[in-house]
């Protein structure tokens, strides 16, 4: 009984035991599957903090790509600025020293002219310029019974279309730039002597380009005596660009007989007043010398285009012009 | 350019002061003498620039009977009531100021031996050298019907003063639908524009005051100056108004009866309102009076404008015949100078330029439609030949138009101060 009872309470504490382990061993299930849950928890909420993480960090890498972007872009854009303004300096340092007048530009060119008006008082020196031209000579010759040689002959370079002399054989580049419409011009020459690569990419011509604009100045008044003229303006056009333009030094260089040009004035004053007034018709008189010679000269031309004028302007000589400018000048009413 | 009364006397003042001067230095002969008939555009602005550029060392006589000018051009434009009467007269004061002799009487006989012209008002003067400037007269009988003893009926308004008052008038009153008439001069004519712009005046005029009138031109020339220009215009401001009948209609046979206000065209009678009778032209009768002329006008050597027939008259502008410049005051003030630089050559050696002519005629159509013609000239041995010409186009638009006119303001301003002084 003893025994039974020993048996039954070990019975009962076996059972009891197993209970408890049991009941034990649920709870500490439960424990690990709290622990578990957290840990998942845990874990879902670092993924989570992982995967944004990389979200950030991606955003990070994109912003700092645009960064760079932008700083790229401003750098491009501050190459740009130090560019046009070396470009809009150059320009004026052109205009300044290069008095020969922009031929205005052939109406098929759309892009904008940089505004080049230049006054004869700073003609390039045409002397000065047949010395600088002395490092051009050993490839290209200019003046009478001038022929190709390494480089084309410049007789005549003024108004030519760029690659179209015939006999020479230019650059596929050079070809195309002509064929797009490339002129020289007094402004288009000027720019292909400063850098010939910038206009014309692989040019035959072997020149790292003048840096001076008044050396490039002289050398144009130099060559514009080889050409005849470097305008092809339509004369039905407004005056604005076409009003004052290249003349030769030559021309403005005469010394005008007053006396002559008091007797040929007296055909101007049927019309204008000696006294300046201006009414209808504009006044003529005090002018610089050199503006009137520049202005008549652009009426005989046709550059200017009042009929009378360009009728009376062109049976004038240059020496007759430059009498009158003489007269004209020294009036002191 | 206009004096007022205070600026003319004292100029006149000063005039007589000068005129005085050269009769005390005088008896001696010690000047070369210059005299010139007629005060217009040619015999003004000749006086004017030998008195000028001589400084002094020429006497200069200008002998002229009105004592104030009215320009012809721009004598349209008054009947078309664009410019005032009182704006086209201009005295002589200035000239007489800067030492010119200005004679008002009618020189009325030229003694080539004794070189002396003789004035109406008695005596004559002596020169060295005589410039003729006397503008044009008409050919007796060219217009079958009409004599100057009828030029109150049939006014001629081609002397601008009186004459152009007169037509205006006559203008004014027509009747309502009325008819003006104009017979237009054969070739050659001074201002050979002159008629229709007068057309085209008398159309402005008549648009505003009496818009169904009816305007008849009868015309001996199949074509006329700028006409393409004119007939657009007429077309463009006037369309209906105006008929013109040239010769391949019977414009070149016609008969007018001042006393009747009738024009008979090719038999056909017309009843007019107001009757302008612009009849053939010639040289002014002193020419004639002196010999120098061959038919109807003078020639004269391109160079100097000297007479063909004396080297020492000189004939200027309406009255020459001197070859391809038309008959125009810009005409004339052109010639004069090229005559003044020569005889002032002649007479004190200085020095002679080559010849050089020009004109330019702007006619006005409408309120600010302007249009011009002209060209450049040289004395060839042979005559003054055309070297270059130009003409307004048709269809210019309306900027330029205008710009024209203002520019033809600006040139009377200049040509009349360049005359005058």
């Amino acid at each position: 009984m003893f025994l039974s009872a020993v048996g039954g309470a070990a019975l009962l504490l076996g059972v009891a035991y197993g209970v408890t382990t049991r009941q034990y061993r649920d709870a500490e299930i439960a424990v690990f599957e709290r622990k578990i849950a957290v840990i998942e928890e845990s874990r879902l909420a670092t993924a989570e903090t992982a995967s944004r993480e990389v979200e950030l960090s991606d955003k990070v890498a994109e912003l700092e790509a645009a960064l760079a972007t932008a700083t790229e872009d401003l750098a491009t854009a501050t190459d740009a600025l130090a560019t046009a303004t070396k470009r809009a300096e150059d320009a004026e340092a052109t205009a300044a020293a290069a008095a020969t007048q922009v031929a205005a530009a052939p109406s098929q060119e759309p892009a904008p002219e940089p505004a080049t008006i230049v006054t004869a008082g700073v003609f390039g020196d045409a002397d000065r310029g047949a010395e600088i031209f002395k490092q051009c000579s050993s490839c290209h010759s200019v003046g009478q019974g001038a022929k190709d040689r390494v480089g084309p002959h410049l007789n005549g370079i003024f108004g030519r279309r760029a690659g179209a002399h015939d006999g020479y054989r230019y650059s596929d580049d050079m070809a195309m730039m002509g064929s797009d419409g490339l002129t020289w011009t007094l402004e288009t020459l000027n720019a292909y002597m400063e850098n010939p690569k910038a206009l014309v990419s692989r040019t035959r011509m072997n020149f790292s380009g003048l840096e001076q604009p008044g050396d490039r100045a002289d050398v144009l008044a130099f060559l514009r005596q080889y050409s005849d003229d470097p305008a092809n303006i339509p004369e039905a056009e407004p005056t604005a660009v076409a009003a004052d333009r290249a003349i030769d030094p030559e021309i403005l260089a005469i010394q005008g007989d007053p006396e002559y040009g008091e007797y040929l004035s007296s055909e101007c004053q049927t019309c204008h007043q000696r006294t300046g007034a201006d009414e209808g018709i504009p006044s003529i008189t005090l002018w610089p010398e050199e503006d009137f010679v520049i202005a008549m000269h652009a009426y005989k031309e046709k550059l200017r285009p009042h009929p009378v004028m360009q009728m009376l302007a062109g049976r004038l000589n240059n020496e007759e012009i430059a009498a009158l400018a003489a007269y004209f000048a020294q009036l002191d009413e | 350019m206009t004096l007022n009364r205070r600026h003319f006397l004292g100029a006149t003042a000063a005039g007589a002061a000068t005129l005085s001067a050269p009769m005390v230095m005088g008896g001696s002969h010690a000047k070369p003498r210059v005299v010139v008939v007629g005060g217009g555009a040619g015999g003004a602005t000749a006086a004017r620039y030998i008195n000028k550029d001589s400084g002094g060392d020429i006497d200069v006589t200008l002998i002229e009977p009105t004592r104030r000018y009215y320009t012809c051009f721009f004598s349209n434009l008054y009947l078309g009531g664009f410019q005032e009467m009182e704006d086209l007269g201009h005295g002589y004061g200035n000239l007489a100021s800067q030492g010119v002799n200005v004679v008002h009487d009618w020189a009325t006989g030229i003694d080539r031996d004794a070189k002396t012209v003789a004035l109406a008002g008695g005596g004559s003067v002596p020169y060295d050298k005589l410039i003729l400037s006397p503008g044009i007269d008409f050919v007796d009988g060219s217009v079958p019907g009409w004599d100057l003893s009828a030029q109150n009926a049939m006014p001629h308004a081609y002397k601008a003063g009186s004459q152009t008052e007169l037509l205006k008038a006559q203008i004014m009153a027509m009747p309502e639908g009325g008819t003006f008439a104009m017979v237009a001069p054969p070739n050659p004519y001074r201002c050979p524009p002159g008629p229709y712009e007068r057309v085209s005046m008398v159309a402005h005029a008549l648009k505003a005051n009496n818009p169904t009138a009816k305007i008849l031109v009868v015309d001996p020339k199949p074509k006329f100056s700028k006409q393409g220009l004119f007939e657009e215009g007429w077309n463009n401001h006037y369309g209906g108004m105006i008929e013109r009948i040239g010769p391949d209609f019977g414009g070149d046979n016609f008969t007018v009866d001042p006393a009747a206000m009738t024009v008979d065209i090719d038999g056909d009678v017309n009843n007019v309102d107001v009757c302008n009778v612009i009849p053939a032209m010639k040289a002014g009768k002193i020419c004639e009076m002196a010999g120098i002329t061959d038919g109807n006008w003078a020639p004269v050597n391109a160079a100097d404008m000297s007479s063909k027939m004396d080297p020492d008259i000189h004939v200027l502008g309406d009255a020459s015949q001197q070859g391809d410049m038309p008959k125009s005051g810009f005409s004339a003030n052109s010639q004069a100078k090229v005559c003044a630089n020569a005889v002032r050559g002649a007479l004190t050696g200085s020095r002679v330029f080559p010849a050089k002519f020009s004109n330019t005629c702007w006619s006005l159509i409408d309120t600010n439609d302007g249009v011009k013609v002209g060209a450049t000239y040289e004395a060839t041995e042979e005559k003054i030949a055309k070297v270059d010409g130009f003409i307004s186009q048709t269809g210019e638009d309306a900027a330029l138009r205008q710009a024209t006119y203002e520019e033809s303001l600006g040139w009377y301003a200049g040509i009349t101060a360049d005359m005058l002084g």
